[in-house]
């Protein structure tokens, strides 16, 4: 084995080794003030360095996989640092210690943004139908049809706090209508 | 130490290339010829000739002759296209026993990985003839819109061909790397690629030694045979005319015109007008023979192609829309695949982009020469080897999901995203007390999972029962380099994980692909 190729070994070996401590800026080896044609220079110049086929002719497939990893990073950082609407979200979680833009993360920033706008809460076809006509009870005090509703939106999307927080309050104000209900003269005389 | 090739597998005729002093070169064969029919001829007791052998039989001998297997390769037997290729081939094609499509010769049923490897393994023939040295692996170019199920296939094809697979790559990004490789201008590249039987097109930025797929499109259901059947249905309809007969229905007469079709095609490459001449297509009602004898001008044919010709450009509008460009911004155009030699599709191909089309590549061999190119760079390690390098920075294809509740699709990694890449979702459980989760994975833009093609699935299982929204589980997936995807899901709470690796959507087994492996095929 020759002297390049112990070098890239190790260079992938160590780079690997540091991923869970690399945010997006330090994957791309940029200041986190760098404009944005900095970004797709710096992704060009570490595809070249650390693209997984460099590493395919020495015909290892541990530093193989190793660079596949480093690259699914730099690829990452790059989709995010390149768009500036995402670059801005990722920049105020990395201020708030996240590293990387998830799953998690963004869906906590998405639940915020819902919060503001229920109406666009739900994520699929089927749980948008309920939670409209949900949304439509719930303006018309109709609550015993909202909670009904929100459940089976809820049966589309269970996971949906937002969904669950309406059906909390939906709930209650049945029960409190209901209690009204029972002490109506009226409906008692009919039975 | 032998040497790495690149195959251009086409549905028509296969290329073999490899990188000679820093040169890309088609390998010829004995005779000199570069371009090989994709045609694969059984014989008695079990003989097979592949190549221009095979296609000189397809005249005496058409029931045992496969021709355009490529089209069947990773299909169900029920799928639309399958049943539309068994009207126009003559060698049988049957259900396998998983759904898949196979070929049927002398009562004999093929996978198509074994016709599609028979090509592969004459093409690796041809390539150690004219080199005298072994070759090691391969790379093998697929249409870019190809799934993961064709692409696996093309996979086994070559291992039952005894070829070390080296990577899976896109026809149109290869003809990019052919043409790119070597210089240094900056500039976007959109490749116009028009086949037999599909179209791509794919958008790439080129810096130097780096090759960058921006968005690529493409539609499976459209290509030169399109062309040649809109140009039938035209003589059908002057020959209904001429003489009141109707061979609409009679599959004979109808193939005998479409023949004629596609030889007027391609003589309309060359003049202005030809003279169509299909004697005894049917008997009249007076007994005598009826036959066309009608002439055709490119304006003519012009008139009726464009409305595929159109279809095209929609197709191209939309890889345009995912890269974020406008027309004006592609800097050059270059076309490959047979379709493209035709003057009005270079025509209307100008027209559409408002620059000439790059000519100076030849669109027969320009596709295996740059998967030559990659197939150099995967095996030669830069520092140590004097001739340039090319990195690929290829995309995914179509979008790939998972289904949901209600027979939806949660899009996990959307098309064109750049590989290796991976994406993660958490997903809650749907029904109180659930204690196992299947994970359904899928690949397509259809909303709904009916829409899409089925890549694989499997369960999780061991969830704690709890009500419904309670319980977490991951489903990661990732891709790497060569396009393989892996498939991994997690429960939350107790870490443990199931995982999938996506190589099962090809119809045969790791075993089946084993068993038939040819015995180290000689030449």
């Amino acid at each position: 084995m020759n002297d390049a190729r112990l070098r890239t070994l190790v260079e992938i070996q160590t780079l690997h080794g540091l991923l869970p401590e690399l945010d997006y800026y330090r994957a791309l080896l940029l200041d986190r003030g760098c404009d944005a044609d900095a970004v797709g220079e710096a992704f060009r110049r570490e595809s070249r360095r650390l693209h997984p086929d460099r590493v395919s002719a020495l015909r290892d497939e541990a530093a193989a996989a190793q660079a596949n990893d480093i690259f699914r990073l730099v690829n990452e950082a790059h989709r995010v640092l390149k768009d500036p609407e995402q670059r801005a979200r990722y920049d105020q979680l990395l201020a708030q210690g996240a590293l990387r833009m998830t799953d998690e993360a963004t869906a906590s920033a998405q639940a915020d943004k819902r919060a503001g706008d229920p109406e666009s809460a739900a994520t699929n076809p089927k749980s948008e139908k309920y939670w409209k006509l949900a949304l439509t009870d719930y303006k018309n005090k109709s609550w015993k049809a909202c909670v009904m509703n929100i459940q089976f939106a809820l049966t589309f999307e269970p996971g949906n706090e937002l969904f669950k927080e309406y059906l909390e309050k939906a709930t209650k104000e049945r029960d409190e209508a209901e209690k009204t209900k029972e002490q109506n003269p009226y409906k008692l005389r009919i039975m | 130490m032998g040497i790495a090739v690149g195959i251009d597998l086409g549905t028509s005729n296969s290329v073999v290339a490899t990188v000679l002093d820093g040169q890309a070169v088609v390998l010829a064969d004995a005779e000199g010829r570069s371009v090989h029919p994709s045609v694969v001829a059984f014989g008695y007791g079990h003989s097979v000739v592949v190549g221009h052998r095979a296609r000189q039989q397809l005249a005496y001998a058409p029931e045992n002759t496969v021709f355009s297997a490529k089209r069947l390769i990773g299909r169900r037997f029920q799928s639309e296209e399958v049943q539309r290729l068994r009207k126009h081939v003559s060698w049988g094609i049957a259900e396998g026993p998983r759904g898949d499509a196979r070929v049927r010769v002398q009562g004999r049923l093929y996978s198509v990985q074994e016709i599609s490897a028979h090509v592969l393994a004459h093409m690796k023939a041809i390539a150690e003839a004219a080199t005298g040295q072994a070759v090691d692996g391969a790379v093998i170019t697929v249409p870019a819109y190809f799934n993961d199920a064709q692409r696996q296939a093309t996979r086994d094809a070559a291992t039952i061909a005894g070829l070390d697979c080296l990577r899976i790559i896109n026809e149109p990004t290869a003809a990019a790397l052919a043409y790119g490789y070597g210089q240094s201008r900056r500039q976007h590249l959109a490749v116009y690629d028009l086949g037999g039987g599909t179209f791509d097109i794919s958008v790439l930025r080129l810096e130097g030694d780096l090759f960058e797929v921006v968005s690529t499109a493409g539609d499976t259901f459209l290509g030169g045979d399109d062309f040649d059947a809109v140009i039938c249905d035209h003589l059908i309809e002057i020959f209904r005319k001429q003489t009141g007969a109707d061979i609409r229905e009679n599959p004979a007469a109808r193939a005998k015109v479409l023949d004629a079709a596609e030889r007027a095609k391609r003589a309309l490459s060359q003049v202005n007008a030809v003279a169509v001449k299909v004697p005894g297509l049917v008997r009249g009602d007076d007994g005598n023979a009826l036959g066309l004898n009608t002439p055709l001008d490119q304006g003519t044919v012009q008139r009726l192609v464009m409305p595929l010709m159109q279809r095209t450009f929609a197709v191209v509008d939309e890889a345009l829309a995912q890269a974020g460009m406008a027309v004006s911004q592609i800097d050059h155009v270059l076309l490959v695949g047979g379709m493209t030699r035709f003057p009005l599709v270079r025509e209307a191909v100008g027209h559409y982009f408002g620059k000439t089309p790059i000519d100076h590549l030849n669109p027969d061999q320009v596709v295996a020469q740059g998967a030559a190119i990659q197939a150099w760079s995967l095996t030669q390690f830069a520092p140590s080897s004097g001739a340039p390098d090319a990195v690929l920075l290829d995309v995914t294809p179509q979008t790939l999901g998972i289904r949901t509740i209600g027979g939806f699709v949660e899009p996990l990694i959307p098309r064109n995203t750049t590989i290796p890449t991976e994406a993660s979702k958490v997903f809650h459980t749907a029904h109180d007390h659930q204690t196992e989760v299947r994970v359904v994975v899928c690949q397509g833009e259809g909303r709904n999972i009916a829409d899409n093609e089925l890549l694989g699935e499997f369960v999780l299982s061991g969830l704690r029962p709890a009500p419904r929204g309670e319980v977490k589980v991951t489903i990661s997936f990732a891709i790497d380099a060569d396009g393989i995807v892996r498939v991994v899901a997690r429960d939350e709470e107790t870490g443990h994980a199931v995982d999938l690796l996506i190589e099962a959507s090809s119809n045969l087994s790791r075993a089946e692909v084993e068993q038939m492996r040819f015995d180290d095929v000689g030449f």
